[in-house]
């Protein structure tokens, strides 16, 4: 079961050659609550990516403080023992990927964990499964030989083998055309409810998963805009547009209804959008 | 370690004189600056040629921290070479470490060894970090266009050069993401354990590798859609001139840098 | 800007390539059409075979069967490589890995300089593109330090340089955020006024939608043709072809089932909520 993981004014700068540094983050509180699925958008460049290596343990912040189930992360055993219990799955698969077999790649993190024999086997399986891929066929063949959403499978697999309670995902969506994106939503959904694990997906695309998320953090050069559920996103307000980011289609159509204060209980159905629509025309004609 | 930067006399952009300095003067000087610093028998003469440089270097107003840095990656060299000179180079013996002696001639022999490779490290550093690798490229094209006469390849061997520098970012960055995707599962880069570090290369080798050949697949891919065709007949934005004051400096420097030899 | 004189098409007939190893053809007897002037979408899922496709055009990749003539010149003859990557310019879906200068304008100036060119025109070229690309500003700046977005402007801006008669656009904005996304899409717009013919290899609907025609490729084969209005329009259609449909279409289908069949075709929020408030 996930904890409460919390950031208090985090600030992180990224060294460059010389003397001058880059600043990424600056000033992020952030609380990922257990259980839920957090969503961090932003634009481009925004700082993202940094704030999910933060929350994994694999930047130690330049200042502020993080916070997992209530004690603090400090020093390089507080890192360690944060990266034990939060999963980053990095934007690209060939960033991790490295093993002559599936099975092998996904095992090197449970065994660098301490698991060995039939648990560890048992743990692979468990994890191909969860993330889509067929066990029968796939375990003993080379990661490098399978296409783009079997290797983004594999790549998910081998952090799920790990049991994180919190599972940070940067970008993992982008180069998914959409039966991929809806093989994604659902072993997430389906590793949120079955290990009560918490979920933050990092992106710059707002479409993406919409149903499964409960939170958005806005994030934009760094510093951290606003939190919104998904009614409060969708009836605007959130200054998306000079952030650089645009709504879906039927969230500003949905918006829109909004404003002219048509009420809609799902935003996101295309039917319950349509039904509100009708209505809208019908009462203002009298038809 | 992680999130540290690493350079190596990375390029760094800038408007030094160095910088402005045509690329085949610099390259010749820094040939000839490493053949003087092998020629160099005594302590002196390397005192009097760091002198020349750092002046050089001051003067170019070029940042000497990140040189500096460049001689971090190096020290492990360094201090295997010194040791080995001053344990095993025949001589007076003057000190004793247990079992192992230190003779006189050892011991001058590793610091001159051992400041020979600082200073080589120096003098690289200066020239890759004010020369951005596409100049050097042309640069040691140009020089290199005689041997074309001879059916050497300059041209195609210059672009494999450039691009190999040019990459050097590239493949620091990726090493960077791919540590920090491997700790994330796990692994341990610090670690006490020799042989658990030596283990979690390979994690971190392999995905390398592929990455680096993928983006090379795909940079011949752009360069070939753009009509790169070998570079035989390429012209240039910046045509490569050289006026007759930077001749002259570097001239002098590599008179000075041989005249040492003789002098002192 | 001065274009380049020839024919002013790209034919494909009967296109089919296969990758070595693969027992599937990647493209299977596709026949298409581009045409100067116009912004022209290739639509498909991953694997349908729409890179492929792009990278026929400019001789990258050489027909298996069939044939590719592109601007008059057919792109299985060695001899018209180059004249055919004069006359049709290409960038790529990876802004890092496309970038071979250390400042921006030596970057734009790489295409020129392959051609041989006198340096004034060289520079003549690459001050206008940068000038099209509206990046003028950044000419001095490393490429490796901008922004996603930035990069891929750069990319375009020495695609511009060769003065093409045709831009083809491997998925160069699927890494991109909105933004950057839009001012992309607007900049290809903006060029086809111009006369250059715009190849825009895409998953994203909402840009196909922009389009003047739409070609959708499915397992390698033409699924579908027309403009954005005849291909994109019907949910169940696009779904069966393994995309996405656009969300205006699946609620206007919706407000059909109820009754409410919308006059013309709908493909953005805006015609939607103008039959809202008519």
């Amino acid at each position: 079961m996930a904890e409460r993981l919390n950031l208090e004014a985090v600030s992180y700068s990224y060294p460059l050659p010389g003397r001058e540094e880059a600043p990424a983050l600056v000033d992020v509180d952030l609380d990922v609550e257990p259980g839920e699925v957090l969503c961090v958008a932003g634009p481009n460049g925004s700082g993202k990516s940094t704030l999910a290596q933060v929350c994994a343990g694999l930047l130690s912040p330049g200042s502020g403080s993080i916070r997992y189930a209530g004690e603090d992360v400090e020093g390089r055993a507080g890192l360690r023992e944060l990266r034990r219990r939060v999963g980053l799955l990095f934007q690209s698969p060939e960033d991790q990927i490295f093993a002559d077999t599936v099975e092998r790649d996904i095992a090197f993190g449970p065994r660098n964990h301490g698991l060995s024999g039939a648990g560890l086997k048992e743990r692979v399986r468990e994890a191909a499964a969860m993330a889509g891929l067929p066990l029968d066929e796939i375990l003993e063949k080379s990661p490098f030989l399978l296409s783009e959403g079997e290797k983004r499978r594999v790549a998910l697999a081998g952090v799920l083998a790990l049991n994180p309670e919190v599972l940070l995902l940067d970008e993992p969506f982008i180069g998914l055309d959409f039966e991929g994106r809806q093989h994604l939503s659902s072993s997430l959904e389906r590793y949120r409810d079955e290990r009560g694990a918490s979920i933050m997906i990092v992106t710059h695309d707002l479409s993406h998963a919409w149903p499964l998320i409960d939170r958005f953090a806005i994030i934009s050069e760094g510093r951290l805009h606003c939190v919104e559920d998904r009614a409060g996103m969708v009836s605007g307000g959130t200054g998306l547009a000079e952030l650089g980011m645009q709504l879906p289609q039927w969230g500003i159509l949905a918006g829109e209804l909004l404003e002219r204060g048509v009420p809609l209980d799902d935003p996101a159905d295309p039917g319950c959008l349509a039904a509100a629509m009708a209505s809208y025309r019908e009462a203002r004609h009298g038809r | 370690m992680v999130g540290r930067e690493i350079t190596i006399g990375q390029y760094m952009a800038g408007e030094t004189a160095l910088h402005r300095l045509d690329p085949r003067l610099k390259v010749v000087a820094v040939v000839t600056g490493t053949v003087v610093v092998f020629l160099y028998n005594s302590g002196w003469d390397l005192l009097a040629f760091s002198a020349l440089l750092l002046v050089i270097l001051v003067a170019a107003r070029l940042p000497l921290l990140p040189m500096l840095k460049s001689l971090r990656s190096v020290w492990v060299i360094v201090l295997i070479t010194a040791l080995l000179q001053f344990f095993l180079t025949p001589g007076t013996v003057i000190a004793r470490l247990g079992f192992l002696t230190i003779s006189d001639t050892g011991l001058f022999n590793g610091v001159l060894f051992s400041s020979r490779i600082i200073v080589l490290v120096i003098l690289l550093a200066a020239l890759t970090m004010t020369t951005a690798p596409l100049k050097l490229a042309d640069g040691l094209e140009s020089l290199m266009r005689p041997l074309a006469h001879l059916k050497v390849p300059v041209a195609r061997v210059t672009t494999v050069v450039s691009i190999t520098l040019m990459f050097i970012p590239n493949i620091l960055e990726q090493s960077r993401k791919v540590t920090r995707a491997q700790m994330a599962r796990g692994a341990d880069f610090e670690s006490l354990n020799l042989l658990r570090r030596v283990k979690d290369i390979v994690p971190v080798l392999v995905p390398l590798f592929v990455k680096v050949f993928h983006d090379s697949e795909d940079l011949a891919m752009a360069m070939d859609a753009r009509a790169y065709a070998g570079g035989e007949h390429r012209t240039r934005l910046y045509p490569l001139r050289i006026g007759a004051a930077e001749t002259c400096l570097t001239v002098a420097f590599m008179a000075l840098a041989v005249g040492i030899i003789f002098v002192l | 800007m001065e274009r380049n004189i020839g024919t002013e098409d790209i034919l494909l007939s009967d296109l089919s390539f296969n990758y070595p190893g693969q027992s599937s053809p990647a493209l299977d007897g596709v026949n298409l059409r581009f045409e100067r002037g116009k912004f022209q979408a290739v639509l498909g899922r991953n694997g349908s075979g729409k890179s492929t496709l792009a990278r026929c055009l400019n001789a990258l990749l050489v027909p298996s069967a069939g044939k590719v003539v592109s601007c008059g010149l057919d792109t299985s003859l060695a001899e018209n490589s180059l004249e055919i990557r004069k006359n049709l310019a290409m960038v790529f879906q990876n802004p890092d890995t496309q970038m071979v200068g250390t400042t921006v304008e030596e970057e734009v100036a790489f295409g020129p300089e392959n051609l041989g060119l006198p340096q004034t025109d060289i520079r003549r070229r690459v001050d206008g593109a940068l000038a099209m690309a509206g990046i003028s500003e950044l000419a001095k700046r490393q490429p490796l330090r901008l922004s996603q977005g930035q990069k891929q402007l750069v990319a375009i801006a020495g695609a511009l340089a060769m003065e093409p008669a045709f831009l083809v656009s491997d998925e160069s904005t699927s890494m991109l955020d909105h933004r950057s996304r839009s001012r992309i899409l607007d900049l290809f717009l903006g060029l086809t006024k111009n006369g250059v013919g715009i190849i825009h290899v895409t998953h994203f609907l909402e840009e196909a939608a922009l389009a003047d025609t739409v070609a959708v490729l499915d397992g390698g084969r033409l699924a579908a043709e027309g403009t954005p209005a005849e291909v994109l329009c019907e949910p169940l259609r696009v779904r069966a072809m393994g995309m996405d449909p656009l969300p205006v279409t699946v609620v206007a289908g919706e407000l059909a089932r109820l009754g409410h069949p919308h006059p013309g075709p709908v493909l953005t929020v805006r015609e939607l909520l103008s039959w809202l408030s008519a």
